[in-house]
């Protein structure tokens, strides 16, 4: 209960400081950008009407998150809601208008060419769309360009570009060139390129959305993996909520350049911020997503604690369900031999259909609760706005 | 910033050695593809005319085969040759027709060219009408006559008037000046190139047509399409010192040969063959022929009168 | 008309194709009204008004006397123009010396094993028996000298094209600054070079060459700035997020990116210098040009075309070799590459020591292969037999007399009685259609300047000789292209001749035609036609081939005759294409056009020419400056912008 009140509440301190963290961040395209973010006036305006006042575009508006170490944090929007812009503000690779940027406490904007690019060279590296290859390269070469732009040997960067080509699943094609390679193929010499220089963060802007459905998942998979042995930062960014959820233990949902809900992806399924946001996680399927914590009740006596069979509390409801559906009672869910409480097929169901809600807003405080964010909801009601393209 | 500036350093030290080490006079330097392989090169300017071709076809076979020279031709207009012989980029040639401003700036002034003696040939310039023509017509051979027969002249290129072809624009004329203050009905039309001249006389000689060209002896053309000149005013001492005014015949010039001043000065051999180099009209018109209507190749043409007036060239010889 | 119609314009949909030059026509018609007046009674109507030019002839003249009388002794000369000149003399030098050290069969050797491991075997053999027929022809001495100016003139064109393309890519100051004066460069023809570089540097080789850079560089460098623009934008922000230094990126990302359109650059500056060898040998390149040059004074068509022949077989093994170089970019090399290159160098040593041990460096004499009279034979049969009294149709002088009387002729004389100003109005108008206002301005100014530099009525007669020739070059070219585009065979047979005759010297025309045509207009109008002719049948061919199948398979669909699909689908999607075939055949025209003066052509191809021979700066500079005005003139009007030939393309 604690923890996952923890993660929506807290900015991060639990696990130390955060890797990055980005303070009302504005970045506007356009004729005179840097007067947008001060001005109250312009910054209120939407974004049609800013353009026609101003002929400026905000690609990001006043965004705030921090991303904790060892954490997949997920922006995701539809095209055009800014996380693309985002992502590379990180860096500086498109340069914010306004706002605070820091990793490990280090103020990213301050930073002068050099440490900037020590910045790039060491502690992120960047995983792109369409890959970024070099095509006159080689895998090997391609994957070894960072170690050679730091400046190292070239033995030496070989052979670590041949290790980080053989953890991805490339062997055997370290001297074909980008041309030669599957899609797939490709986004794994793009992902060794970036694992390549060990860095602190990996940043991912839409990896696989340019890859068939069946090589994504693979990818997909490559990514979990990888983050489970090696426990690497991450941000990423995706239109694919499915992927997002898949892969987020937070999730930023942007649009139009804002932020409108922060949380892990089961509160973004089980608590929409907005009617925009309940909109877009309409057809997830919620047992998969939704833990038996938002299922389960208290258990109504010692003896209804003490019987059926037992769940964890990060179980999804589809594993409770499976559990109760063979049991034919509730389940318990246990963390460390503790009973949390119960759950049964009425609240199952009730989180599947998505009647939790308003069984809670009657009754008890929600178990799940609602997801305590740092920034103001949004403005406008998704019935206004224009269809997802 | 450090390697930046070392570089600046660099390429400021470069540009300074290559430029600031020594003044590079562009005048002294001979041709990139003289003297190779090691054996001794004269270059010669030929001129775009089959007569000056004879003479350095000849030239070039003797200096060859006889004096163990490497012989490069160029081909340049008149007064650029004038321009590249004080350069060095040609040692000689061997065939002008007067040029005085030239001469004054590059002879006299510069002292940079080198007079090299008379070609022994006389040339002249003059209105020619085919013979053909002028039997059926004597009286068309006087300038004064010319009005009457315009109309025969004519070609679509002349409109209305008469035509007057004239040849390489880098040729000495007055043709234009001539036609204006003599009140001719005729208009003069630049063929351009004295190919193009040659190609249209032929063309016109072959259908017996009638016309009117700018034409100079000696030439070789003469053989294939006899002309007849039309008298113009005489030629008086300045006549024509006005280019605008000019309204008289063109003077009969004695050809002359020049050189560079210093590869007269340490050309050796090759420099006094050339000074002695003279021949006839006759002679010159023998091994044009033979290069233009035979058609042989010059040094073919050059071979042939070589064997046959070897008394003539022996003279040559230093 | 027009002005009324404009205000009204906006109700109509926007569909309506005509409201944009109707709108454009009635501004113009505006500041015509307002304008024309004015000039006209301050000025007066007909040619152009003297009170507008000014006489350059006088302080031209003087400079170039000045030019001369201090080659030898001002520092400007000494210290910077003399050491520019000496180390063209001394590269073209060592280059020479080299070829000539590594004598005819090493040279054959080298060449042919290079095109062998660049671009294959075939093109390896071609080049090798290239090179042979070279020293067959007799030529073997004079192709060395051009290869070995080429060599140089290419060598200083890419470094001058890519450092300029470097700047212009990196920097959009620069680019934008540079774009409109390559762009221009490259419409003009060669002839107007020459001159400049004459004053500076006299007749010589090191004029040649930098003329040759001069008109060779900018195609090199408008490549290299388009190839390092158009690199792939996510894969420099990649090299970028890997914090890159600026000169990481350019050397290991952008550069290696471009290489394509660097090596395209590098076959077109070869094609362009190669050109520009002929031409050049007006002011003393030597080599192969001045052998065409030579042959062309005594009327010698065979011996051009021996000269003529190694120079189109040097452009296309280098054109070939270069192209399939580039096409074989990004391939797997053959995994024992060193290997081979290892190889072939050691045959060519072996080559190269045994031609010196030989004793066979220079072409042996015995091995010439004399084709000047057959071909003089040909061609004299030719102009014998079609010159005149051909039965029915009249021999071709007599085409040529009638083309000149009946459209020569009226046109240069209705465009020389056309009042200035309405010469002006008429550009005005045509360009603003086609182009933009911008392209419009420049013409009417480029027009303007011929105004001003008092050769109004040369160039008018310069162009009444472009618009006959391009006319002729279009209908016959659109014709052939159709032809073409409809029958695969008729363009393999077609492909050979255009291949030849786009890369002949433009003066081995010259006299053919004159025996054909006589001396005159008629005769450069004949070459201007048969040089532009491959090109505009060319992209013709290209630009109906690459017609929408989709488009013409509904339109066959539909039912549609083959005469109603090429009319009705092909020709009107093709319109790029054919824009830019006029374009092109406009440019190449006019290229010929001047050179026509050295048959008859007169007007500012003579003055050129005039001025080249007499050493007359004045007047060849001033005819090649309306030349350039006039080729700026001609390519705006005929250029539609760009942003319209992408969206077609």
């Amino acid at each position: 209960m604690s923890t996952v009140n923890d993660t929506a509440t807290t900015t991060g301190t639990r696990d130390g400081a955060p890797v990055f963290s980005v303070d009302g961040l504005w970045k506007v395209f356009g004729p005179k950008a840097h007067r947008v973010p001060g001005d109250p006036e312009l910054s209120a305006l939407d974004p049609a009407a800013l353009r026609a006042r101003t002929g400026c575009t905000a690609a990001v508006r006043d965004v705030s998150f921090d991303v904790r170490k060892g954490e997949v944090f997920v922006v995701m929007g539809l095209s055009g809601s800014g996380k693309s812009t985002l992502v590379r503000c990180l860096t500086r690779l498109i340069e914010p208008t306004a706002g605070a940027i820091a990793i490990d406490g280090e103020d990213v904007r301050a930073m002068d060419r050099s440490r900037l690019r020590a910045l790039r060279r060491h502690r992120a590296a960047m995983v792109f769309q369409h890959f970024g290859l070099l095509p006159h390269r080689t895998v090997l070469d391609n994957v070894a360009y960072g170690l050679e732009i730091q400046g190292m040997g070239r033995s030496e960067r070989r052979e670590r570009a041949a290790e980080v080509v053989a953890k991805v699943g490339l062997e055997g094609m370290e001297q074909r060139r980008p041309a030669q390679l599957s899609g797939g193929q490709r986004q794994r010499v793009g992902l060794a390129r970036a694992l390549a220089v060990d860095p602190e963060v990996l940043l991912f802007d839409e990896p696989f959305s340019a890859l068939d459905p069946l090589i994504r998942r693979d990818m997909q998979e490559e990514v979990v993996r990888l983050h489970r042995e090696e426990g690497r930062t991450m941000v990423f960014i995706t239109h694919d909520l499915q992927e997002a959820l898949k892969l987020g233990d937070r999730i930023a949902l942007m649009r139009d350049g804002r932020v409108v809900q922060l949380g892990t992806p089961e509160e973004i399924v089980g608590s929409p911020a907005d009617d925009y946001v309940r909109a877009f996680v309409r057809d997830v399927p919620r047992e998969q997503v939704m833990t038996v914590r938002t299922a389960m009740r208290p258990a109504a006596s010692a003896e209804e604690a003490g019987r059926g069979p037992a769940v964890r509390p990060d179980a999804t409801v589809s594993e409770a369900i499976e559990a109760v559906a063979r049991a034919g009672t509730s389940a318990r869910v246990l963390d460390d031999g503790r009973c949390l409480g119960v759950v049964d097929s009425d609240g199952l169901l009730s989180v599947v259909a998505d009647i939790g809600a308003d069984r809670r807003a009657a009754g008890e405080e929600p178990a799940g609760g609602v997801p305590a964010r740092r920034r103001e909801p949004a403005p406008q009601t998704p019935t206004t706005s224009e269809e997802p393209v | 910033m450090r390697r930046r500036t070392t570089m600046v350093v660099t390429g400021v030290s470069a540009l300074a050695l290559l430029t600031g080490c020594g003044a590079a006079d562009m005048t002294q330097q001979a041709s990139p593809f003289a003297n190779a392989r090691g054996a001794k090169t004269v270059t010669l300017s030929v001129q775009s005319w089959v007569g000056a071709q004879a003479n350095v076809a000849v030239a070039q076979y003797l200096l060859e085969h006889e004096l163990g020279y490497r012989v490069d031709t160029v081909q340049v207009d008149e007064v650029p040759a004038w321009d590249a012989l004080s350069q060095g980029r040609v040692d000689a040639i061997l065939e002008d027709w007067g040029h005085p401003e030239q001469e004054q700036r590059y002879v006299e002034d510069k002292k940079t060219i080198a007079r090299g003696g008379d070609l022994g040939v006389t040339g002249h310039i003059g209105w020619f009408v085919p013979t053909y023509f002028a039997k059926e017509h004597p009286d068309v051979t006087d300038w004064k006559n010319l009005d009457k027969y315009a109309e025969r002249f004519r070609t679509p290129e002349s409109g209305g008037k008469g035509q007057l072809m004239d040849g390489s624009p880098s040729y000495v004329t007055n043709d234009k000046a001539l036609v204006k203050n003599l009140k001719l009905d005729y208009r003069v039309v630049f063929a351009g190139s004295e190919a193009a001249q040659i190609t249209q006389i032929k063309q016109f000689a072959k259908e017996k047509k009638p016309f009117l060209t700018y034409w100079y002896t000696p030439q070789w053309l003469f053989e294939k399409v006899p002309m007849t000149e039309v008298k113009l005013p005489p030629y008086e001492e300045g006549c024509d010192a006005d280019p605008e005014k000019v309204a008289c015949a063109y003077p009969v010039t004695p050809l002359q040969k020049y050189l560079n001043a210093d590869f007269a000065k340490d050309g050796g051999k090759a420099a006094r063959f050339l000074e002695n180099f003279r021949w006839t009209t006759e002679d010159q018109n023998e091994v044009s022929l033979m290069i233009a209507e035979q058609k042989l190749r010059p040094e073919e043409a050059a071979k042939k009168w070589v064997d046959s007036h070897e008394s003539v060239w022996r003279a040559w010889l230093p | 008309m027009a002005t009324l119609t404009a205000p009204t314009r906006k109700a109509f949909p926007p569909g309506l194709s005509a409201s944009p030059a109707v709108r454009k026509l009635a501004a113009l018609a505006l500041i015509a009204a307002v304008l024309v007046p004015l000039a006209v009674t301050r000025w007066g109507g007909g040619t152009w008004p003297a009170a507008l030019t000014v006489d350059l002839s006088e302080p031209l003249g003087r400079a170039s006397d000045w030019i001369i009388d201090n080659r030898d002794s001002h520092p400007l000369f000494l210290y910077f123009f003399g050491h520019v000149s000496n180390a063209v003399v001394v590269a073209v030098r060592a280059v020479y010396l080299a070829l000539l050290a590594v004598g005819w069969a090493g040279v054959t050797a080298v060449a042919g094993l290079v095109a062998w491991r660049v671009a294959g075997l075939r093109l390896a053999l071609g080049t090798a028996a290239a090179f042979l027929a070279c020293g067959l022809l007799g030529m073997w001495v004079p192709t060395m000298q051009t290869l070995a100016l080429m060599a140089v003139a290419v060598a200083a064109s890419v470094v001058v094209g890519a450092l300029l393309g470097l700047a212009a890519g990196l920097s959009d100051r620069t680019d934008r600054a540079l774009r409109p004066v390559l762009d221009t460069m490259q419409v003009l023809p060669a002839f107007a070079y020459l001159l400049p570089v004459v004053l500076v540097f006299g007749i010589g080789v090191p004029a040649a060459v930098l003329a040759t850079v001069v008109y060779a560089a900018p195609p090199m460098a408008r490549l290299t700035a388009l190839g390092l623009r158009g690199a792939d934008k996510e894969v420099l922000e990649a090299v970028e997020s890997l914090g890159a230094t600026a000169r990481q990126r350019l050397l290991t990302a952008r550069l290696p990116l471009a290489r394509k359109e660097l090596l395209l650059g590098l076959n077109q500056t070869i094609m362009m210098a190669l050109s520009m060898a002929v031409i050049a040998s007006v002011i003393g390149a030597g080599g192969l040009g001045d052998r065409v040059y030579q042959a062309l004074a005594s009327v010698d068509v065979g011996a051009a075309l021996a000269a003529g022949i190694p120079i189109v077989l040097l452009a296309v093994v280098l054109d070939r070799v270069t192209g399939a170089a580039g096409a074989r970019l990004g391939q797997e090399p053959a995994p024992n590459a060193r290997a081979l290159w290892a190889y072939a160098l050691v045959a060519t040593a072996a080559v190269a020591v045994a031609g010196r041990f030989a004793g066979r460096l220079e072409w042996p004499d015995g091995w010439v292969l004399g084709i000047a009279e057959p071909v003089n034979r040909a061609v004299d049969w030719m102009t014998a037999h079609l010159y005149s009294g051909v039965p029915v149709v009249g021999g071709t002088a007599d085409w040529a007399g009638r083309f000149t009387t009946w459209v020569l002729d009226p046109l240069r004389d209705g465009l020389q009685w056309l009042p200035w100003w309405s010469v002006l109005l008429a550009v005005a108008a045509l360009a603003w259609l086609i182009g933009t206002w911008r392209t419009a301005l420049t013409a009417v100014l480029a027009m303007a300047a011929i105004g001003v530099l008092g050769v109004w009525k040369p160039s008018l007669d310069t162009l009444s000789q472009v618009l006959a020739a391009v006319a002729v070059t279009l209908v016959a070219g659109f014709a052939t292209g159709i032809a073409a585009a409809r029958s695969d065979r008729f363009e393999r047979l077609l492909r050979p001749v255009l291949d030849v005759f786009q890369t002949m010297p433009q003066f081995v025309y010259l006299i053919p035609v004159v025996a054909l045509f006589g001396v005159g207009r008629a005769p450069a109008v004949a070459a201007a036609v048969v040089y532009a002719l491959p090109a505009v049948v060319r992209i013709t061919a290209q630009g109906l081939r690459q017609v929408d199948a989709a488009a013409l398979e509904s339109a066959r669909s539909l039912g549609a005759t083959s005469g109603q699909q090429l009319r009705q689908v092909q020709l009107p999607l093709a319109r790029p294409a054919l824009l830019l075939a006029v374009n092109q055949g406009v440019v190449l025209v006019l290229a010929v056009v001047i050179i026509g003066g050295l048959v008859g052509g007169g007007a500012l191809g003579y003055d050129v020419v005039f001025g080249l021979a007499q050493g007359d700066l004045a007047t060849g500079l001033v005819a090649g400056a309306a030349i350039v005005c006039l080729g700026l003139m001609l390519d705006r009007v005929t250029q539609p912008t760009g942003r319209r030939t992408k969206k077609g393309a």
